[in-house]
Parts: C-alpha cells; sequence; structure tokens
C-alpha cells in the first residue's frame, strides 16, 4: 500500500524538537541537528505569519493564526497548535484528503500515550514506547 | 477572491516592487476596486511600510530553504495558507520572487505569478532601454506601464 503520511514532527512551546518520526523515505533523510534548525526556524516562521495578518481585516491579534498548511511541488505541511502551544507537524503527500482528522488523532495519542504517562516530564523529548507503538498502527491501518 | 497585496523582490533580498490592495468600503465582495487605492498606512499592524515587505522575505526565504531541505533541490515552495490569509509564492530561475497575499478561499496562483512575470514583468520592465538592469529602490520597476498592468491584471484575473 502506498503511505501518503511522511513524517511527523512535535515542537514544545519554546520551539524544541521533541519528536520526529519518519513513516516512509519521500522526504530527504535530515540530520538531527537540521531537524532541530527547522523546529525553530519554522516556530520563529509561525509567529512571524500570525503578524502578518492584514490589519485590513480587523482581526484581533489574539485570534490571528499562524501557517496553518504549507504547499510545495513534493509534500504539503499541515501544521497544528494545541491551546498549550505545542504545534504537531505532519508532511503528507500533496493531494493527501482528511489531514485534519489524521493529525486530531496523532494529538489524541499524544495526550493518552504522551501526556498521561507519569514518567514524561513536559516540553523534553518524548521517549514513550506505547506512544510510538500506537502511532505507527494507526499510520499502517490508514 | 480578495488581492490584499503584492510584492516582488529582486536577487539581493531588496523589495523592488510593492502594491497593496484596500477593500472596498462596505462591500460584501470586497472585490480590489480598479483605480486601485493605495493604503496609506501598512496593512500590518504595528509595522511599518518598510518592515511588512522584510517580514514577508523573511518568511518566504526561510520557508523556502526548509522546503529544499526536505523534498530536494528540484522541490517549489508553493504558498501557505494561515487562518485568515494566503501567500502565494512563485520564483524565476533568475531568483526574482514574486509574492501574493490573497484571502484563504483562492486556489493556486502559481499561474497567475507567473503570467505576471511573462506579460508584465518581461515586457514593461526588461524590455524597456531605460530601465536599469538591477533596480535598487525599485527604479525601473515603477513605470507606469507596469504599475497599470498589474492592476488590470490583478481586476481581471482575479475578480471572477
Amino acid at each position: 500500500m502506498h503511505r501518503v503520511v511522511y513524517s511527523l514532527i512535535i515542537i514544545n512551546k519554546a520551539g524544541g524538537l521533541v519528536y520526529n518520526r519518519d513513516f516512509n523515505n519521500a522526504l530527504n533523510k535530515v540530520s538531527v541537528n537540521d531537524l532541530l534548525v527547522l523546529a525553530g526556524t519554522f516556530h520563529g516562521v509561525h509567529a512571524i505569519t500570525k503578524s502578518l495578518t492584514p490589519s485590513s481585516l480587523g482581526i484581533p491579534s489574539s485570534q490571528r493564526t499562524g501557517i496553518e498548511v504549507l504547499e510545495s511541488s513534493h509534500f504539503r505541511l499541515t501544521s497544528f497548535q494545541t491551546f498549550t502551544g505545542t504545534k504537531f507537524l505532519l508532511f503528507t503527500e500533496p493531494h493527501q484528503p482528511n489531514v485534519d482528522v489524521i493529525i486530531r488523532k496523532v494529538y489524541e495519542l499524544y495526550a493518552d500515550y504522551v501526556t498521561k504517562n507519569p514518567f514524561y516530564q513536559l516540553e523534553m523529548p518524548i521517549r514513550c514506547e506505547a506512544f510510538d507503538r500506537h502511532l505507527l498502527t494507526y499510520m499502517r491501518a490508514r | 477572491m480578495v488581492v490584499y497585496s503584492f510584492y516582488v523582490f529582486d536577487r539581493h533580498a531588496e523589495c523592488i516592487y510593492k502594491k497593496r490592495w484596500a477593500p472596498r468600503p462596505g462591500s460584501s465582495s470586497k472585490a480590489p476596486q480598479a483605480n486601485g487605492v493605495l493604503d496609506v498606512q501598512s496593512p500590518f499592524k504595528g509595522l511599518s511600510a518598510e518592515d511588512d515587505a522584510k517580514l514577508v522575505f523573511g518568511t518566504i526565504f526561510s520557508l523556502r530553504n526548509m522546503v529544499r531541505k526536505l523534498g530536494g533541490p528540484d522541490d517549489n515552495f508553493i504558498s501557505y495558507r494561515t487562518g485568515h490569509y494566503k501567500l502565494h509564492y512563485y520564483e524565476t530561475p533568475t531568483s526574482l520572487k514574486f509574492v501574493m497575499v490573497t484571502d484563504t478561499k483562492t486556489n493556486n496562483l502559481r499561474i497567475v505569478l507567473h503570467q505576471i512575470y511573462v506579460s508584465l514583468y518581461v515586457e514593461y520592465v526588461i524590455k524597456n532601454p531605460l530601465s536599469p538592469v538591477e533596480h535598487p529602490g525599485g527604479i525601473g520597476v515603477n513605470c507606469e506601464l507596469f504599475e497599470l498592468g498589474v492592476e488590470q491584471f490583478v481586476t481581471a484575473s482575479l475578480q471572477n
């Protein structure tokens, strides 16, 4: 089966990379150092895109959102920010439908297996075996 | 669809052309007017007119590099969307960058930006014998025909 979700990145509220997983090899192999830089860059760009909202729309700054979907010719990046500032970035095939459903499910798995893990310290890199396992099962089942 | 602004950046990261459209007051469609009322104030709150061009460039530059790193050197950054606006990007082989900010419901504008480059920029700026090769501060790009062309192009091709 052709899997269309390429990879998942989780960024904490300070812009640090806490989790990354590739589901196939469609994207270039990027070293962990570069991924950390990438996560930090995205965090900054997210904040800038929020402030770039045209003021003629009259949207108060509290309601503005940063980048939600980025399209390139090879992939699509969907970003979801939780209320606590954690960002989930999902790289998919450009025409993959229902990415928001997938990302919600990933958030659900994160809530269940990462934040409810008594040994997990918030904002720290995620090393939870149960999360890995369930994430992989979910991605395979799709 | 609504167009909020349009920018051209040269290969030295300088903004050489910038245009904004104010929404028509009291109109639900908010289409840009034919004679394009230029917004005197910056459309981005709390920023001066020069700052927003710099922020736009910083954003597209970072995103373009990110896309290249992940998708390989032949991958192109096309657009991004937030909850309130969408930014379209087109880069020529000479590193000239065309950026258009529209509402979120707009489809891909890559072709439109390419058309602006081919039928307006090349015709009125590159082929103008009086225009300099580089455009520091936007000299040569701010010619009347190009300005008029962009105006008509946006009004005609985007109002449907």
